[in-house]
């Protein structure tokens, strides 16, 4: 999955932490936080696991989540952009 | 041809060939690989190991390791038999944590991943349920259930029921967690390591450094008179890097049915055992192995009862024993922990069957051949798989199983 450009300018509605939490844990909050969301809303998750940037791409794609991007951090983590179609 | 010109073809050359080991290692260590490849090289490997050795499995290295342990505190009386750098299963076990180290380093990956106080928690727990789990089952999620399926012993088949039993109740008791605990203890310690911005670039270096002190290891084992073990090292380190690139994790696999109905790796796990017993079968029936060989686990109780607790163990650690070993070469400390938890609690429970005799209430190996006869058992073996295959996908269509 590209990282896109104007990632940075997205305001979220909802901002999932996840760092230093490793598989299943991650996408597990995800599932469960996407599903009492809005249509329309913006979730932005922050992770440290590698597996994740498969995982969640993944799985918004099978589910019918769009997949916004995701993009390092200068601090050491990923975010990830989540929108609820 | 000038000189200069031809030193100018030279430098085009090199050009050449380092755009072209850019792109092989972006294509190898960059790109993430379907679960299913990495399943297919994993049996070709399991099978070399069969030929080269015998029977690949990971518990019994953890059970060498913990014997060891309890040995040098004094409380066994005698040594176990092998060394650790002379027992198969705990030599290719060593090769497949620095296989992982490697592959991660080559895809830099590499990073030492901190976690929450709970979860730390959580890997000794899991880890020393995956250490009771697979003694009573005779192997853990390897040894007990894709080797065992592998070499056609019908307690794997059992072994994979307690298993996905076990891999749902872990996920109901995670589910429970993320509802009732909510303490400081799960707020992540993360700061940015920011140790030099250099150091990912230097990785791959590292990693081709990590691969030739292997070759040398394998070189020493064969002038010291053990290629045997040098093989299986070596063999291990694939292993280690074919399971981290394809990110190949069984407790994954038994898990996502459940959790988000996904199916992908278990069918990877599926297309994988369906070549494992393809060889398998090719080996024994030709006497190339002796057909009998891994045929030990206990059907069905021990199976069944280790499943469950080995299923549940490794929902908790967040990798199962293959997965705990490629994940802590990545760098997760949650999942050296895990690994601590398996070897201390794996050779007590292994030494306590043993000398009180519930190892035989457990059950014994049923080599389904011998039931079966080779062509009705591998028929029904891959009736078997494809039957699975089907259930999973319907389930990732109507995800009549997914717990939440």
């Amino acid at each position: 999955m590209p990282e896109q450009e104007n990632l940075q300018n997205i305001q979220a509605d909802h901002v999932l932490d996840t760092k230093g939490l490793s598989c299943p844990m991650p996408l597990l909050k995800v599932k469960k936080t996407l599903k009492t969301m809005k249509k329309g809303q913006v979730l932005e998750v922050h992770g440290t696991d590698p597996g994740s940037k498969n995982d969640i791409p993944n799985y918004c794609k099978k589910h019918g989540y769009q997949f916004l991007g995701y993009e390092d951090n200068p601090e050491n983590y990923t975010r990830y952009l989540i929108q609820i179609e | 041809m000038p000189i200069a010109e031809e030193g100018e073809d030279m430098t085009e050359q090199a050009s050449f060939i380092k755009g072209e080991i850019e792109k092989a290692h972006r294509t190898v260590f960059l790109t993430p690989w379907p679960a299913w490849v990495s399943g297919v090289f994993l049996a070709f490997l399991a099978l070399l190991i069969f030929m080269w050795w015998q029977t690949w499995g990971i518990a019994g290295g953890f059970t060498n390791w913990g014997d060891w342990f309890f040995y040098r505190l004094g409380l066994y009386e005698s040594a176990p038999q092998q060394g650790v750098l002379l027992n198969g299963w705990s030599v290719s076990n060593i090769g497949l944590l620095v296989g992982a180290f490697g592959s991660a380093l080559m895809s830099r990956q590499f990073a030492v991943h901190r976690a929450p106080r709970l979860e730390y928690g959580k890997g000794l727990v899991g880890g020393g349920l995956m250490g009771v789990g697979s003694a009573i089952a005779a192997g853990c999620n390897v040894g007990g259930f894709y080797s065992a399926l592998g070499m056609l012993d019908l307690g794997g088949v059992i072994m994979m029921i307690g298993l996905f039993a076990g891999a749902y109740l872990g996920l109901r008791y995670l589910l429970w967690e993320m509802e009732h605990v909510r303490s400081a203890a799960q707020s992540a310690p993360h700061r940015g390591s920011g140790s030099g911005r250099d150091w990912s670039r230097a990785a791959p270096y590292l990693g081709v450094l990590v691969f030739l002190l292997v070759l040398l290891a394998f070189q020493a084992y064969s002038w010291l008179g053990h290629t045997q073990m040098g093989g299986l090292l070596f063999f291990g380190f694939l292993i280690g890097l074919v399971m981290h690139r394809g990110r190949f994790c069984f407790a994954n696999a038994f898990r996502e049915p459940f959790m988000t109905g996904d199916s992908t790796m278990m069918r990877g796990v599926m297309v994988s055992l369906m070549i494992y017993v393809l060889g398998v079968a090719a080996m024994k029936w030709a006497y190339i192995q002796p057909p009998g060989a891994g045929v030990i686990h206990p059907f069905w109780m021990g199976s069944l009862i280790g499943g469950v607790i080995f299923g549940f163990g490794m929902l908790l650690a967040g990798g199962c024993a293959s997965g705990s070993l490629w994940r802590a070469g990545e760098g997760h400390l949650k999942l050296w922990l895990a690994l601590g938890g398996f070897f201390l609690t794996n050779s007590p429970t292994t030494r306590l069957l043993d000398q009180s005799g519930f190892r035989e209430l457990l059950g014994g190996g049923v080599f389904i051949p011998e039931i079966a006869t080779w062509q009705g058992g591998l028929v029904l073996f891959y009736l078997f798989s494809a039957g699975i295959m089907l259930l999973l996908v319907w389930n990732e269509q109507t995800e009549k199983f997914t717990a939440f």
